[in-house]
């Protein structure tokens, strides 16, 4: 827990304790800004967008041993069953009990898990396939992940994130992120906030005993940047080939293809401004259009 | 030769012999101590756990991931003069 006052009473932001938040102005239109500075960044690779559903096939993630890395941070949809009997004593209790709990009863398999990170989808999506030359993505997402504790604008269990990715060569992906930092870097310059790269690790479930977090800790591969050196509100990730591995994804010689990613966290950019100047938004520096 | 010094000699070719047995790629002709094992793809998320467990061993003491910093497993060379010269010696 942090020793930072929440966020609270900020025009244009209705936060619900189920840890997410309702924006409207001037919150929002602040949010859309920061979005469309981001996709024209993407626009520096041409990068084409893609928008998915808000959940995803948990056999596409399995590729990728993601219920073992990250238990504690998957949400599912779950449905009834559809077995008339069980939706009949569903309706004939109280579906919803005084504490807000559901009474679920039996539930119809589950197959998907709300999206935990935009650019899953892109893997999914490209499985299989093979690129003729270095390719670039964005997408943006509403993301879900089950946390302790729940911060307005910081630390949410739904929350909007916006990513580009790069699929090509070792060499391509590197490029990429150096290129997406420095002019991330000019961006957060222009608007006179004062922000870190740090190294990080992701938040893995027993993280001692999972390769990839010691993996992530002797070769980092993960960098984020942080507000008052808490508040990750970007991140830049190499994967090298390991969801090209996963999906099957191949580049032109038919090895797979290494990716990297740049991700947004749009509403920890509202909470970092909304810290920075002031929730009034005649102090906000200009964002774009 | 001193007792420190074979300790380190066989210390680095365990963890040569190692990477030739474990690694999921291609060991090239020139692999030495200074070779890049995570950079060059020979050792991957797959053996890191495996290559933890043999450090340990070999130093008799066991490590802390949490305490792990980046950069020490960048070759055999930085893995000894990391983990292991402390406890052999030479």
């Amino acid at each position: 827990m942090t020793d930072v006052p929440q966020l609270v009473d900020v025009p244009g932001l209705r936060w619900t304790d189920n840890g997410s938040a309702t924006l409207s102005e001037p919150l929002l239109g602040l949010a859309d800004r920061l979005d469309r500075r981001f996709v024209a960044m993407a626009a520096h690779w041409q990068a084409d967008e893609l928008r998915f559903p808000p959940f995803i096939s948990a056999a596409e993630l399995e590729r990728i041993d993601y219920f073992r890395s990250f238990p504690h941070l998957a949400t599912f949809p779950v449905c009834l069953d559809h077995d008339e009997a069980g939706l009949a004593r569903f309706t004939a209790g109280d579906p919803v009990g005084p504490d807000g709990r559901i009474a679920l009863g039996a539930l119809a398999p589950s197959h998907d898990v709300l999206t935990p990170a935009a650019c899953y989808h892109l893997y999914a999506h490209h499985r299989g396939l093979r690129f003729e030359g270095c390719r670039h993505f964005t997408t943006k997402a509403t993301c879900f992940r089950r946390e302790s504790h729940y911060l307005p604008l910081e630390r949410q269990w739904s929350f909007t994130m916006r990513e580009i990715v790069c699929m090509g060569t070792a060499r391509e992906t590197a490029a990429f992120l150096d290129r997406a930092a420095a002019l991330l870097d000019d961006f957060v310059a222009d608007l006179g906030l004062r922000l870190d790269w740090a190294p990080a690790t992701d938040p893995f479930f027993r993280p001692s005993s999972n390769p990839q977090y010691l993996m992530q800790r002797v070769d980092p591969t993960k960098h984020e940047l942080l507000f008052d050196d808490r508040l990750a509100i970007a991140s830049r990730n190499l994967h090298h080939d390991h969801f090209g591995r996963a999906f099957s994804i191949e580049a032109a010689g038919g090895e797979p293809v290494h990716t990297a990613c740049m991700a947004f966290g749009i509403e920890r950019w509202l909470a970092v401004f909304v810290r920075s100047f002031g929730a009034d938004p005649a102090g906000w520096p200009k964002v774009g259009t | 030769m001193t007792a420190g010094a074979s300790a380190e000699a066989a210390a680095r070719e365990a963890l040569r012999g190692w990477v030739r047995e474990r690694s999921a790629a291609a060991v090239p002709d020139d692999f030495d101590d200074h070779t890049p094992l995570i950079a060059s793809g020979l050792v991957t998320s797959l053996q890191i756990t495996d290559l933890l467990l043999v450090v340990e061993e070999m130093r008799s003491a066991p490590l802390d991931p949490a305490s792990l910093r980046p950069g020490v497993f960048r070759d055999i060379d930085t893995i000894y003069a990391t983990f292991l010269a402390d406890r052999l010696g030479s």
